[in-house]
């Protein structure tokens, strides 16, 4: 199986998915398809797609993330707190300083995890609690606010036709895209994933390789916390199912970022759906984690072998599986 | 001869006895931040939070043995939570009933993300995380946002009664499962076959253990005490509350951690678990005592689990 072959299988199953949901909607709801409502989703879905990308990446070196909710908190109180000012100065402010925060708190993260060699899960568990406390110390109740002019160019529109969100998003999919599959970075992003002894015996360094990782991982934290007003701590959990129904194994080594936008919209609709046919929140967690669960176990490749083995075993009649053996 | 076994142990099981030396130390710190600190009410009230903690970390530790985790513990403790108020609404006599009910209920959702793990090979993080959002739902569904009910007198003796006056009876229940799980971990063929198929499922499968039915019953175990923690909560805070389990999902991870169980599988045990429960109540406590504000108690808290892994982690590499 060529590369390509490969990467149109791993994203055939969330595209469909996306597309039954939004066809679903658009029946229920015949505005759905209107030019509106679609911006409106593009700018809705930014923050997810990209920490979705986040986790990606740290997902696909067998890491996982989980102060990525504290990161976009950070970042984007530090994005909220900055001068209120329309001079190029403070647009600069606003486009640099939020990035570079959140690249160096990912990289902290990563020297953590590689350096001392700790496991992430409870690694960024911990330095989760610092920067939230950095957040509180900055920002004790909710406030701030971001320039207006700056918050307009971002959800409006490029020539008055094209929506600066979707281009956004597009953009950085595709460059993201580009490193994990063209770059020497990007391959040992894999190489690590698949099996960090033998990348490492060949040669690739995986400490620096994971640092970065983790770096991107911030950077990209910090995007999304600059196109977001407020992001729930719970939400890091959303992340993660974000990055894995786009088709990324939990196990590293496996997915890509071309699956995410998909699995944000996937994500965003199952919500839009259920308010579209007026189903009371609490309904809502019930149908959230079924989706979720069908969608899991359709693009998890273990699981569609699985329920083969399944049908094998327990449905076709006993005799035939002798005769096979 | 004698002296030698006594090594053995020491070498053995060297960092529970290290974790246990750092709850001693640490309450002397708090002794001297606060005087008071290591008075018999107030080591007892450290000890009464941390039984809830301990308690929820039993199903967690189990879960993480398989090398799996459960973020669905908290989502389950406030169902058990909300759920056991509704159910008992102040009567003594429903109290059985209801508590069978919740630690079925606690089962079956357990039992749900088990075979959504083994059989269908979803990943335990997002499986529990689905669940997790189902349980919510359901629970939101029944009390409709705001729940009703009061937990039963003998609910609330359990949650904040003392024994004889002396001895706080939700230790008693603590201690008592603890052992339980202990046994069952150390000294039954379920609990090797855990420790077996955190260690490598494969080769578990091929010895002949049914790691799908194990592992389904590991997360049913969780599930439950996560529904039997929301009860006693029931009788410690009286009225139900939504959201009451949001804290435990992270926290019963860093005990686990901190006790010394490692998350690739395997290794590790419940006696760990039960100190790192006790250490970050205590941390807690201690932070309180200090007067440090929310900002400064989180950063605190990180920093001093950081510590705590770098200590367990220094040469060791792991993978998630």
């Amino acid at each position: 199986m060529t590369e390509r072959q490969r990467n149109i299988r791993l994203y055939i199953p969330v595209y469909s998915i996306f597309i039954a949901i939004y066809i679903f909607a658009g029946i229920l709801e015949p505005s759905f398809f209107t030019w509106r409502n679609n911006v409106n989703l593009f700018t809705r879905i930014t923050p997810l797609i990209f920490a979705g990308m986040a986790q990606t990446f740290v997902i696909l070196t067998g890491g996982i993330d989980l102060s990525i909710g504290s990161i976009i908190g950070l970042t984007n109180v530090i994005a909220a707190s900055l001068p209120f000012l329309n001079t190029p100065l403070n647009v600069a402010m606003w486009i640099f300083i939020p990035p570079v925060i959140g690249l160096a708190i990912g990289l902290i993260n990563g020297v953590i995890i590689s350096k001392g060699g700790f496991p992430p899960l409870i690694v960024t568990l911990a330095t989760g609690a610092i920067w939230q406390g950095i957040t509180l110390y900055i920002m004790p109740i909710p406030g701030g606010a971001i320039s207006l002019s700056i918050a307009r160019t971002v959800t409006g529109f490029i020539l008055k036709m094209i929506p600066t969100p979707l281009v956004i998003f597009l953009v950085a999919v595709f460059i993201f895209k580009y490193i994990l599959k063209r770059t020497a970075f990007g391959r040992s992003i894999y190489a690590l994933g698949g099996n960090e002894t033998i990348a490492y015996e060949s040669g690739i360094p995986c400490t620096r390789v994971k640092i970065w990782v983790y770096g991107v991982s911030g950077l990209l934290g910090a995007f999304a916390g600059m196109f977001l007003s407020s992001w729930m701590f719970s939400d890091i959990l959303n992340s993660i199912a974000v990055a894995v129904i786009a088709g990324t194994s939990l196990a590293g080594g496996r997915g890509g970022i071309v699956g995410i936008i998909g699995g944000a919209y996937i994500f965003h609709l199952i919500n839009n759906i259920l308010n579209l046919l007026a189903i009371s929140t609490f309904y809502q967690f019930v149908a959230k984690g079924l989706v979720l669960i069908l969608a899991l176990a359709i693009t998890s490749s273990g699981a569609t072998l699985n329920i083969r083995g399944l049908i094998r075993r327990y449905i076709l009649p006993k005799n035939k599986s002798t005769e096979e053996t | 001869m004698r002296d030698l076994s006594v090594v053995r142990f020491v070498v053995r099981e060297r960092i529970i006895i290290l974790l246990f030396v750092l709850i001693i130390i640490m309450f002397v710190i708090g002794e001297i931040v606060s005087k008071g600190f290591i008075s018999y009410d107030h080591v007892g009230a450290v000890l009464r939070t941390a039984s809830f903690l301990g308690i929820v970390s039993i199903g967690q530790t189990i879960a993480i043995l398989t090398a799996g985790i459960d973020l669905s513990v908290g989502s389950l403790i406030t169902m058990g939570n909300v759920f056991t108020c509704m159910f008992i609404n102040g009567v003594n006599a429903n109290t059985l009933w209801a508590i069978i009910v919740i630690v079925l209920l606690g089962v079956l959702f357990g039992f749900c993300n088990g075979l959504g793990i083994a059989y269908l090979k979803i990943s335990p993080l997002v499986m529990t995380l689905a669940i997790g959002s189902l349980v919510t739902g359901i629970t939101l569904i029944f009390s409709q946002g705001a729940p009703k009910g009061l937990a039963s007198p003998v609910l609330r003796y359990v949650g904040v009664g003392s024994l004889f006056n002396i001895f706080p009876v939700i230790i008693l229940v603590w201690i008592i499962m603890s052992a339980v799980f202990i046994f069952l971990l150390r000294a039954t063929t379920f609990g090797r076959k855990i420790y077996y198929i955190g260690a490598n499922e494969n080769a578990a499968f091929l010895s002949g253990v049914k790691t799908n039915i194990v592992k389904a019953l590991a997360y049913a175990i969780s599930g439950a005490s996560a529904t039997f923690t929301g009860a006693l909560m029931a009788g410690y805070t009286h009225t139900a509350f939504l959201g009451i389990g949001n804290e435990y999902i992270l926290w019963s991870i860093a005990a686990v951690v901190i006790g010394g169980t490692a998350l690739t599988g395997g290794k590790g045990g419940y006696l760990g678990t039960i100190a790192g429960s006790i250490i970050l109540v205590l941390l807690e406590s201690i932070l309180t005592v200090m007067k440090m504000p929310e900002a400064g108690r989180r950063i605190a808290n990180g920093v001093i689990i950081l510590i705590l892994i770098s200590i367990y982690f220094s040469g060791k590499r792991q993978r998630m």
